[in-house]
């Protein structure tokens, strides 16, 4: 299936004016977003040559809109998707979230998430290729508690087996509390290429 | 997996007092170890006491510690928080790690946590920044208006070539390339 699925890809790729008719025709197996989705090519950098001048422009011209409604604090309440622990979180300061499992931050922790996925106010949105590039969005954030789960059982049978087990577990929580979100820099279009990508985030 | 946990008290997560906006309280007031001086049950409470109990109140200096002996009496751990809870641990026959574990868990936690069951892993004051999604958000504008029963809008999107619609097809191309073939004829013979 997956030798079928390849070779599909490459007829696809080599004949892009029955890409459609094709796609139609593999509705049926539903794997057709696949194919959509995959091979892209990789971008590391932003071609900005062959974004056309009228789209440069209006991108800078949004930028700067977005810097002007920063610089006069009007942007209002900021929202952020940041991944923490496996798992994404759709926060604004004041929110309490929960990590589930063992994680070493202790209670009184300030910590910076830094996977910061997607930022907007109410007027924009800043969405990350996946995550935005580190620096240009802090959100500050404190462990507030660290407990345990209410108990589990996990209770097994087979019948006529004279098999049965019971266990009882708790897993450990984490609380936190989000401090502030803020776009810790002017939002710069061009920016992305400049950024070198080996910095650790966690 | 039993399910009797459905039951229980659940509730969403809080923390007390805004706590960790500005700074960080920490929720435990008073911890109290009972112990016995001479049973075996205690041995682990015992080395506790003895090697770390000062460190742990030099370190937390918000948390009063109360030591009490009593005899012929199991190990228990109390803690009372600032909301008013308390919490009561067995310590029988535990070390002086498990002990130190537990210790730990009480300084840790904002109130008796073990009968709660989470119905969610997030709170929020502010659920929404951009409008909550309607289903007519970003919809085109000719989409308001419509009224239905709509034939154009309940017909599926993509509907296959019937057999009918195919022979057809093939029928009007055989048509055109014999008609083709007449005009070259026709065109051939005026040349002529």
């Amino acid at each position: 299936m997956s030798f079928l699925a390849q070779t599909m890809r490459q007829v696809l790729r080599q004949v892009p004016s029955r890409t459609a008719a094709l796609a139609g025709g593999m509705r049926s197996l539903s794997i057709s977003p696949a194919f959509l989705q995959q091979n892209k090519p990789a971008t590391e950098s932003v071609d900005i040559s062959a974004i056309s001048k009228d789209q440069q422009k209006e991108c800078s011209n949004i930028c700067e809109r977005i810097n002007q409604q920063v610089a006069k604090s009007e942007q209002g309440r900021l929202f952020a998707v940041v991944h923490l622990c496996g798992k994404q979180f759709k926060i604004t300061p004041g929110d309490i979230i929960l990590v589930e499992g063992y994680w070493p931050p202790t209670i009184g922790d300030e910590i910076s998430l830094d996977k910061v996925l997607l930022a907007g106010a109410r007027d924009f949105t800043l969405v990350g290729r996946p995550i935005l590039e580190p620096g240009l969005v802090s959100v500050k954030a404190t462990v507030v508690e660290k407990t345990l789960t209410h108990t589990k059982t996990h209770f097994r049978k087979k019948r006529r087996k004279q098999y049965m087990r019971i266990n009882f577990q708790r897993s450990p929580n984490t609380m936190i509390r989000i401090n502030s979100i803020e776009l810790a820099r002017p939002v710069d279009g061009n920016s992305e290429a400049e950024v070198e990508p080996s910095k650790r985030l966690f | 997996m039993s399910n009797s946990h459905l039951f229980m008290k659940s509730g969403f997560p809080r923390a007390p007092l805004q706590n960790g906006l500005g700074r960080y309280v920490c929720q435990l007031q008073r911890i109290t170890l009972k112990f016995c001086k001479n049973n075996g049950s205690s041995r682990g409470m015992r080395d506790f006491i003895e090697n770390h109990l000062v460190d742990f109140a030099k370190e937390n200096p918000g948390i009063v510690v109360y030591v009490k002996p009593r005899r012929h009496r199991t190990p228990v751990l109390v803690g009372e928080y600032l909301n008013g809870d308390r919490e009561w641990l067995n310590c029988r026959n535990n070390t002086q790690e498990e002990i130190s574990k537990w210790i730990d868990l009480l300084k840790t936690q904002n109130g008796s946590s073990s009968s709660l069951r989470l119905r969610k892993m997030w709170h929020t004051d502010v659920p929404s920044i951009q409008g909550p999604w309607t289903p007519f958000l970003l919809r085109s504008p000719e989409t308001q208006g419509q009224v239905y029963p709509n034939t154009e809008a309940s017909k599926p999107l993509e509907t296959p070539q019937s057999a009918t619609e195919k022979l057809i097809e093939l029928f009007r191309q055989q048509q055109l390339e014999a008609g083709e073939e007449a005009h070259d004829l026709l065109s051939k013979k005026r040349a002529e």
